[in-house]
């Protein structure tokens, strides 16, 4: 009884994390909260749904479940569209709106003002689309197994965990080891002195918009996967991704991935123990805490 | 000799409606030594920023071995051979001194990226020392050698300056006075903003006085010196008392 509020809040956390990660990215680079980000969860999301359900219709072979787990071939690869989709989506959005207001040298509450607008139109046209029914990748019922005495799971969240780890170290490797990740700290820092040191800030900010909208679409598909999806998963998942990347420290994405686990471990314990009416509050008491104990976060370094 | 860098009837300012420079124009030869002196508010640091290609331009033009650089990013501006190394926060503090000279070599070819990191570190064996520390951590004085550093690590034929010996001990000063000579011995065109006239004068060929975002006097540095108006203005009127 004790563990199962483990795995539970694990599976969970790994999709807070994924998209805490565009989250700090995001704040760390651009400079402003972008609330529009969770709906790059939905979208994700519903992309892989349609590319998926797609696929499956021409071809009914790849819709036949692999191995262990509750999707077949038709998933993975809706995901990789997805990824591409999402991304050319989060430019598009750049383009029409951010970008505009960068040039135009708006200050950053008109920033964050203008990512509440953008999530406002994004949730609404995602239910015009699809309706607020919920949608599922498949009807297909999983069989938790045991793993530890008193905790099981079942294929669908060891895979979510596992893949979020993965993606984790990537992200982590591609910011500490390699010429573009190098070149995102630089603009994170001075973007005027990344520009001296040859550095093309506007492609700069094009890898920031791809890497979280990519990394939220996985989280997204990940929700569907183990639950289902709904054109307010984003929304309702807004306010843990900020609570998470705030905990985790602005500009850190293995902070991100660990407070996401830690904030998803802590809706699961509430659920468990306090009652399932308290888990939105949990992320709010969070952000709350960290904002007045830590505001530069668990791995953040303290503002001058 | 050619001239490398033309600036003409150059105006800028950080506001569309309120130009700092008001027509600069400025000739520097390849390989000379030129200090811009001047006093507060005069706009030297936006002339060199704006040369740089950080402050938007309102008129005239910035030309680079006569090619027009005026809408040119910054970021490209470097990669046509010039560089610039602002007064301060010229270094990534929170990156390692390997880290800011990796990310300054990014723009060469690979093959040739570790063989100017090692130049670096050989031309300046304070920071081959400790490759790992962070630059945040550095001295002013170390601080300004890794700017150069990473500002020299693309070879850059103009090498732009805001007033590296801000803050500096007089034997910082007299270090960093004394790289910017062999910089320049080693055919570098160097353009200094430099507050302190005297030391200014010293060490470049050749001295520009800005006034009012316009350039009041432009000679040979000896005969700046030896100026009885510029002594006057800027060196507290001891021009003769110097000579003797």
């Amino acid at each position: 009884m004790m563990l199962q509020p483990i795995m539970d809040g694990l599976v969970n956390g790994a999709i807070i994390g994924l998209g805490a990660i565009g989250v700090t990215l995001t704040y760390a680079i651009l400079r402003f909260a972008n609330f529009a980000h969770g709906e790059m969860l939905s979208w994700g999301a519903y992309i892989a749904l349609t590319l998926s359900g797609l696929l499956g219709a021409l071809l009914p072979a790849l819709a036949t479940p692999i191995g262990p787990f509750s999707f077949g071939w038709s998933v993975p690869i809706a995901l990789v569209g997805s990824v591409v989709l999402t991304s050319v989506l989060a430019l598009a959005v750049d383009w029409l709106l951010f970008g505009r207001l960068r040039a135009s040298g708006a200050v950053t509450i008109i920033l964050v003002m203008a990512s509440f607008g953008a999530a406002l139109a994004l949730r609404n046209l995602l239910e015009f689309i699809y309706t607020s029914s919920p949608a599922y990748f498949t009807n297909a019922l999983q069989i938790s197994k045991q793993i530890l005495p008193g905790l099981r799971a079942t294929p669908d969240q060891l895979l979510v965990l596992g893949l979020g780890a993965v993606l984790v170290v990537l992200v982590h490797l591609l910011l500490t080891r390699s010429a573009s990740g190098r070149s995102m700290r630089a603009v994170s820092e001075d973007p005027q002195l990344a520009a001296l040191v040859g550095i093309d800030t506007r492609a700069v900010i094009r890898m920031v918009w791809i890497l979280g909208a990519a990394l939220a679409a996985v989280g997204g598909i990940m929700s569907g996967v183990i639950v289902q999806i709904r054109p307010t998963m984003g929304l309702d998942l807004l306010l843990p991704l900020f609570a998470a990347a705030i905990l985790g420290g602005i500009g850190s994405v293995p902070g991100a991935m660990l407070a996401g686990l830690f904030v998803g471990l802590a809706e699961a314990f509430t659920v468990q123990f306090i009652g399932a009416e308290w888990r939105a509050a949990v992320s709010f008491v969070i952000l709350v805490a960290v904002l007045l104990l830590r505001p530069q976060g668990i791995f953040g370094k303290a503002m001058a | 000799m050619s001239d490398i860098l033309r600036v003409r009837a150059l105006s800028a300012g950080y506001q569309p409606d309120m130009s700092i420079l008001k027509g600069v124009d400025l000739k520097v030869d390849a390989g000379e030594f030129v200090v811009l002196l001047g006093p507060n508010g005069a706009g030297k640091s936006t002339l060199v920023k704006t040369i740089a290609g950080l402050v938007p331009i309102h008129g005239g033009s910035v030309k680079l071995r006569g090619e027009e650089i005026s809408d040119l990013p910054a970021h490209l501006r470097l990669r046509h051979g010039l560089a610039f190394v602002p007064q301060t926060e010229n270094i990534f503090a929170q990156m390692t001194i390997r880290e800011n000279l990796q990310l300054a070599a990014q723009i060469l070819p690979k093959a040739t990226r570790a063989g100017r990191i090692a130049a670096m570190m050989d031309t300046f064996p304070d920071l081959a020392s400790r490759p790992g520390t962070r630059a945040g951590a550095l001295s002013g004085g170390q601080r300004q050698m890794l700017a150069v550093a990473r500002a020299l690590i693309v070879e850059p034929e103009v090498l732009i300056l805001d007033e590296p010996s801000a803050g500096l001990s007089p034997l910082m000063v007299a270090d960093v006075f004394a790289r910017l000579k062999a910089i320049n011995a080693s055919g570098i065109t160097v353009l200094l903003v430099e507050q302190n006239v005297r030391a200014g004068l010293s060490i470049a060929s050749r001295g520009v006085i800005l006034v009012e975002g316009r350039v009041a006097h432009d000679a040979p540095s000896a005969d700046l010196a030896d100026d009885p108006v510029v002594a006057q203005l800027y060196l507290g009127g001891r021009a003769q008392e110097g000579a003797q």
